[in-house]
């Protein structure tokens, strides 16, 4: 009951507008108050905070953030998407399997949805617009394609997840790396089922030059072979996590400088984005470090797991059920606030049906996505519509259902067949 | 919109507005970037460096208070805006308002608690264990940061324009 109760009051902090990791800590320090009283509960809480602040494994997610924000100095944002559009952007529908592409390989530097449908987004669609596209088609395939960026290592949801989970980030990593790849197939094959449906959605326009595609692809090497050392690092285990983030940064400062787009002012700007970030993320983990303490005492995981084992069917009838409480939660939750209030209830309950956890973080970003691009939150369909302002947003979400479509089967995928996520850690020895 | 990068970036205002603040936090920032990459290519050489996770621990825990000062100053910290967004602005301004000062009071008692935690183990003379990084100045460091978040939700939640913007 207490854990319910708990879980109510954070849904109307949350809704009351007050900041995800204090409505967490408020309710997780309230709660705790309650059950243990009110000095050990500080005690806690107070632990809670120095641990946090003092975690060696923390400081992958900074470094993580400096790594992007200095590609982003480098100029390195619309590089994979003019690299993937001189190469395939010819073809019937090119230019919107070149944004997935894009996004793909943004979201490996970015490591998250927004950045990636915001940068992707600028880049892509007036050139698909420009080219005949239809405005379904465009805004549709950089919506969805954006969400990748959660999912690609590295990814700062997965980040969070391993935290929170005390789950090994490296492994979470290297998990996600199948399911990612799969998911930006997924979108392919979709765009090449809508063109041939309908060409005239996605036109053939002209191809560019050899010597076009070859300066495209020569000015992506460097950022490509640097998100390959850093997460190909991470899964043969040469680094850590955290190594790995510090290798990339400096990686990332050295391209900066021979790109010559390292100075005073984009060193600043790249550091100060990062603290002002690590600042919100930080916030939002202690906030739910407290809340998950609160959560264990409550018992709420076993009642619920208690719930799930008398509707009978086993482990299937509970991923399920699972599946459709996340998709219900996203419907009115964003993406971090979901992760963060169902991870302290589910994982137990995963653990005690002898379900993967590095499993469960992987479906649990991937449930999460499907929020950012179906209304009422549906940021990325927000995010969009700021870069094609003409376009309604009821036209950016039709041209979004055949790619949800094509994320519902994918998750089932991934549902039904969990090795598709736990081969390559166990392959690599993770 | 809780994404792990914002959309938005900080206006150069913002980053001079604060100075001090960002010279702690990115000075923490390279260090700790700089030692681990240090540390790896020494490990790969043969000349591992002793002690580098300590310093990396105290890096981060730099960057970490001050990067929490810096998110609250700037109004970065994530929200759900499904509802308040569609508020007129009146009772907007109040929920925010209401969001400060929960915020604060959260912020006080994390900031209680700790120098709770900092007093008992005053004598204790805490240290790392092969450097001897003292963690009572941490220990000082993580009490003040999070009284200065506590002060500034605190000063949000009463300025005459508070929630304008929210």
């Amino acid at each position: 009951m207490n854990g319910l109760l708990g879980v109510i009051a954070l849904l109307i902090l949350l809704t009351l507008g007050v900041p995800i990791g204090i409505a967490m800590g408020v309710v997780g320090l309230g709660g705790l108050t309650l059950l243990i009283g009110f000095e050990p509960a500080l005690i806690k809480s107070g632990i809670v905070l120095f641990e946090t602040v003092l975690k060696y494994e923390l400081g992958v997610l900074p470094l993580f953030l400096l790594m992007a924000h200095f590609c982003f100095a480098a100029g390195a944002s619309r590089d994979f998407f003019d690299a993937a559009a001189r190469l395939i952007g010819h073809r019937r529908g090119g230019l919107a399997l070149a944004s997935i592409a894009g996004c793909a390989g943004f979201g490996s530097i970015s490591g998250s949805s927004l950045a990636t449908a915001a940068t992707i987004g600028l880049v892509g669609l007036p050139e698909m617009r420009r080219r005949g596209y239809s405005d379904a088609l465009a805004t549709g395939s950089v919506a969805a394609g954006g969400t990748l960026g959660s999912l690609i290592p590295p990814s700062g949801a997965l980040i969070v997840f391993g935290i929170l989970a005390e789950e090994s980030i490296g492994t979470l990593f290297t998990a996600a790396i199948i399911p990612a790849l799969s998911q930006a197939l997924f979108y392919m094959v979709t765009i090449v089922l809508l063109c041939r449906w309908r060409p005239s959605i996605g036109p053939a326009t002209e191809r560019a030059s050899w010597a076009e595609r070859r300066a495209s692809l020569l000015r992506i090497i460097d950022l490509a072979l640097l998100v390959l050392l850093v997460i190909g690092g991470i899964a043969l285990g040469w680094f850590t996590p955290t190594e790995a983030a510090s290798i990339g940064a400096v990686g990332a400062l050295l391209l900066c400088a021979r790109r010559k787009r390292l100075n005073w002012d984009s060193l600043r700007a790249a550091l100060a984005d990062t603290l002002r970030t690590t600042g919100m993320i930080y916030v939002v983990i202690i906030g739910a470090l407290i809340f998950s303490v609160f959560m264990s005492l409550t018992g709420l995981a076993d009642q619920v797991a208690a719930l799930m084992n008398g509707l009978g069917g086993g482990q299937w009838t509970a991923i399920i059920v699972m599946t459709l409480i996340l998709l219900l939660l996203g419907s009115v939750l964003d993406g971090l606030a979901l992760m963060l209030l169902t991870t302290p209830i589910l994982l137990p309950i995963v653990t005690q049906l002898g379900l993967s956890p590095i499993w469960f973080g992987i479906y649990l970003v991937r449930t999460m996505e499907l929020g950012f691009v179906h209304p009422p939150i549906g940021m990325n369909l927000y995010v969009i519509q700021g870069i094609a302002k003409d376009v309604p947003l009821t036209r950016i979400f039709k041209g979004v259902l055949p790619f949800l479509a094509a994320d519902f089967v994918h998750l089932a995928l991934l549902v039904a067949v969990p090795g598709l996520v736990l081969a390559l850690p166990a392959w690599l020895g993770s | 919109m809780a994404d792990l990068i914002p959309a938005q970036e900080s206006t150069p205002g913002e980053r001079r507005r604060y100075g001090p603040l960002f010279y702690v936090g990115a000075g923490g920032l390279l260090i700790a970037m700089a030692i681990e990459a240090i540390a790896v290519i020494g490990r790969q050489i043969g000349m591992p460096l002793l002690g580098a996770l300590e310093i990396i621990q105290a890096a981060i825990l730099l960057t970490a208070s001050s990067s929490m000062l810096t998110a609250t100053l700037s109004d970065a910290h994530a929200t759900v805006h499904l509802v308040i967004e569609r508020l007129p602005p009146r009772p907007r301004r109040w929920l925010h308002r209401g969001a400060m000062l929960v915020s604060a009071l959260f912020f006080a008692s994390l900031s209680c608690a700790a120098a709770w935690l900092t007093a008992e183990a005053w004598n204790e003379f805490e240290h790392s264990e092969l450097l001897h990084i003292p963690y009572r100045p941490l220990r000082v460091i993580v009490v003040l940061a999070s009284a200065a978040v506590a002060i500034v939700f605190a000063y949000k939640a009463v300025r005459h324009d508070a929630g304008r913007d929210a």
